[in-house]
């Protein structure tokens, strides 16, 4: 993935499917926690892990997107949200404790799910996500699908970049006009772009295909990931966490 | 017994919803250890027979195939899949962008191995010599879309050849390459030959595919020649009117009147000398003095350009340039040196990091981007990156349109543009059904018919075959006589050497050399030294002592005792 960071450290060096399932874990416990005081034990927990991931760098580069997250669930979720004695109110919009709390855990859980993910896409290649689905169980072909969409999508836009400048070159504006009028100016791109998507699909199957591509019957693996004691070590804990989190009492 | 590991017998194809066969009678044998090389014109059936041998044909593009053919001994008949011919024959594709999709150098390597099952430590012995065959050791980690467009192409091969076929099928493998690349892939090519079982290239550049063991000349989807070099390649008028150039010993030697069996540079040199042709003695002088007058006022002024994408290294780095009204540039160099990002300076597409560039007076930062695009008209490499209207009419009238020109002002300006195209008559016709040379006339013509001073044209030969490159360049030689600057991006020095004033060449993102095309030409060991190399007839004037640009220079230079 685009976003891959190449360190070494040990969420790098798990098995590509204890990432895979690691990362379903870790969302399935944001949602079993009510009180904004387990989020935030949580989003800490995800945050040092990101700190021993080394995905801070791409953390950064989605800190606006953090920030709106936080800010917008907090306010929302505080004022509209209508749960236990408001406190205060204005029109459609109350306050109380239960309304702010809420809001918080809600913030909280968000951004612990947006840094579990970053965290994944940093520490994992497009093809140990691939060989991650393979090892649980999912066929070939569609794990191959799903890797080869994440190295295309770059390449695409690429296309998309060359086709707007070719048309800009011919003096097409697409900031001025009415709506009407600008949804036309896409044709222009569009069609040189499906054109374009059409005969890169085209190519590509063909290379596949000439590389055995569809061969029936058994394959190998060039890369190769022996599943050893911190996998079952991390799953474990996980595990054990998803169940204290949703068997006990809510607090 | 020398058996032939490739055996096509009366094989024919249409393809689905066609009505005449592209492929028709083709017999051929393919002897161990034999380097073939395919040539003929556009459409003339040399890409569907390269897919007819891996299978790709008729299981993945679907049609009617007949015939049989023999394989390693074994009748193939039926349909065979793919993936059983494609472990005895590897086929390489042109588009080296579109065939690579791995992340990591060694990965690609591994694809085809890990479909065919091979055992893992096996697999990676493969990997490691495949990638030491082609010379990209150490580059296992790295991701293909970081490398040159050479070693791209020379990882398509590797990926080819670790799965150990018997025959290896490319498919006009150097045609996006620059020259190095070339060169790589053909010292390649040389090699492999005696490693694996034989070699079918597909190729346009007749002096690189002198060291095949025969050439195929093929003409509407039959084989309508077959010999080795001297044989096909001594007739020039034959070879040219199959869409191909010819070698241009051959037009040297055919325009003395001699015999043309002298293939390479020094021999047929040897046979002009011997047949009494000596240089004039003020022949030089002459050549030198064949130059255009003295262009008109600056057009565009580039000061310490630096531009870059990102926190990246600079694509451009402190180039300074200043190019005159009715110039013809010719704008060389290796892939990525940056020659089309300085090139979309001058229509404003890029704004400079760093300095300025001024075109008719006035700073590139201060038009606006439609305006500047209509005075300098670009013409994209691919013009299936631009091609969208229904009529080819409605094609040339966009650029003319989007300006606001008024509508009658815009037939006239659209007329005179296919006209001068040559496109006149086909108005109505759809682009999509148009030759890939006629598409690339049809995306000049979109940019004439605003009127622009400045044309800068990427690539514009590229793809085409040898007809459809003589006419895209003699359309836009008349452009640039009739007073318009051209700019062009090219690979080929042979022309930089026919059809440009001047030259600028540049190397990692500097310009190292702008000058007089002659000039440029008489310093052989420079150009070494930038990995490009002197066209054939260039080479073939230094025999004789001359800094020539083309054939026709030195058959002016020569004169003969005897009148």
């Amino acid at each position: 993935m685009v976003l891959y960071i190449p360190t070494d450290s040990l969420l790098h060096r798990l098995h590509p499917s204890t990432k895979i399932v690691g990362l379903v874990m870790l969302l399935i416990l944001t949602v079993a926690f009510q009180s904004p005081w387990y989020q935030l034990i949580i989003l800490s927990g995800v945050l040092l892990l990101a700190r021993s991931a080394g995905a801070f760098r791409n953390l950064r580069r989605i800190l606006p997107l953090m920030i709106t997250v936080l800010v917008f669930s907090v306010l929302s979720w505080s004022l509209f949200k209508r749960v236990g004695e408001p406190f205060w109110s204005f029109g459609l919009l109350t306050l109380s404790t239960e309304s702010i709390r809420f809001g918080f855990a809600m913030g909280f859980r968000l951004e612990a799910m947006l840094v579990s993910g970053m965290i994944f896409v940093s520490c994992t290649k497009v093809e140990e996500f691939a060989y991650g689905l393979r090892a649980i169980g999912l066929p070939f072909a569609v794990s191959f699908a799903l890797s080869l969409a994440f190295r295309l999508v770059p390449l695409f836009f690429t296309r998309i970049g060359t086709v707007v400048q070719a048309q800009q070159a011919r003096g097409l504006d697409l900031k001025s006009g009415n709506v009407l009028q600008r949804a036309r100016k896409y044709v222009p791109l569009l069609v040189p772009i499906f054109v374009y998507a059409i005969r890169d699909t085209d190519l590509l199957s063909m290379a596949l295909e000439s590389k055995g591509f569809g061969m029936q019957g058994k394959r190998t693996e060039f890369l190769s990931f022996p599943f050893v004691w911190r996998d079952y070590a991390i799953l474990g804990f996980l595990l054990v966490l998803n169940l204290a989190g949703w068997l006990m009492p809510v607090p | 017994m020398n058996q032939p590991i490739l055996t096509l017998n009366d094989l024919a194809f249409t393809y689905r919803d066609a009505g005449k066969p592209a492929l028709d009678q083709i017999t051929y044998s393919h002897r161990r250890g034999e380097f073939t090389v395919i040539v003929g014109e556009t459409g003339a059936g040399k890409s569907t027979l390269c897919r007819c041998l891996n299978g790709l044909i008729p299981s993945f593009i679907k049609g009617r195939l007949d015939g049989d053919f023999q394989v390693a001994g074994s009748r193939q008949s039926g349909h065979p899949h793919v993936y059983e011919l494609a472990r005895v024959i590897g086929l390489v594709f042109q588009d080296f962008e579109a065939q690579l999709f791995s992340t990591n150098v060694e990965l690609e390597t591994a694809f085809a191995l890990e479909n065919f099952a091979v055992d893992r430590d096996e697999m990676r012995t493969r990997v490691e010599q495949a990638l030491n065959r082609v010379g990209l050791a150490g580059f296992e980690q790295r991701d293909p879309s970081s490398l040159s467009g050479g070693e791209k192409q020379r990882l398509a091969i590797a990926s080819v050849l670790a799965g150990r076929p018997a025959l290896v099928v490319m498919d006009e493998p150097t045609t996006d390459l620059d020259p190095v690349g070339k060169r790589d892939i053909f010292k390649l090519a040389q090699v492999l030959r005696n490693e694996i079982e034989g070699i079918i290239l597909v190729e346009h550049e007749t002096e690189h595919i002198l060291s095949a063991d025969r050439i195929l000349l093929m003409h509407e989807g039959r084989i309508i020649g077959e010999g080795p070099p001297g044989e096909m390649l001594s007739d020039p008028l034959r070879i040219e009117r199959h869409g191909v150039r010819p070698l241009q010993t051959t037009v040297l030697l055919s325009e003395l009147g001699l015999e043309t069996d002298a293939l390479t540079i020094r021999e047929a040199a040897s046979r002009v000398r011997s047949a009494g042709w000596r240089v004039k003695a003020s022949a030089q002088a002459n050549l030198n003095g064949d130059r255009k007058p003295e262009s008109g006022g600056s057009l565009v002024q580039i000061e310490d350009l630096v531009f870059q994408y990102g926190d990246a290294q600079p694509a451009v780095d402190g180039v300074s340039l200043d190019i005159k009204a009715g110039e013809f540039v010719a704008l060389v160099g290796q892939n990525g040196c940056g020659k089309t990002t300085l090139a979309k300076h001058l229509n404003g597409l890029h704004l400079p990091t760093e300095g300025e560039v001024r075109v008719l007076g006035k700073s590139t930062a201060d038009w606006t981007l439609p305006e500047l695009g209509r005075r300098v008209g670009y013409v994209f490499q691919n013009p299936d990156h631009q091609i969208f209207a229904n009529t080819v009419q409605e094609e040339v009238a966009f650029g003319a349109r989007n300006y606001g020109l008024p509508e009658e002002t815009v037939r006239e300006k659209v007329g005179a543009a296919l006209a001068v195209t040559g496109l006149a008559g086909r108005e109505l016709a759809d682009p999509f059904n148009l030759t890939r040379g006629e598409r690339q006339q049809l995306a000049v013509a979109s940019v004439l018919a605003t009127d622009p001073e400045i044309l800068v044209l990427d690539e514009p030969t590229t793809g085409l075959d040898y007809h459809g490159q003589v006419a895209i360049l003699n359309l836009i030689r008349r452009l640039n006589e009739s007073g318009r600057t051209v700019v062009m991006i090219t690979h080929s020095m042979w022309v930089v050497a026919e059809y440009a004033d001047r030259c600028v060449i540049m190397s990692g993102g500097h310009v190292v050399r702008d000058g007089d095309v002659r000039s440029c030409f008489s310093d052989p060991k420079l150009l070494e030294s930038l990995y490009l190399e002197a066209p054939e007839a260039v080479r073939l004037g230094y025999e004789f002592g001359l800094v020539v640009r083309s054939v026709k220079e030195i058959v002016d230079s020569l004169e003969h005792p005897d009148g």
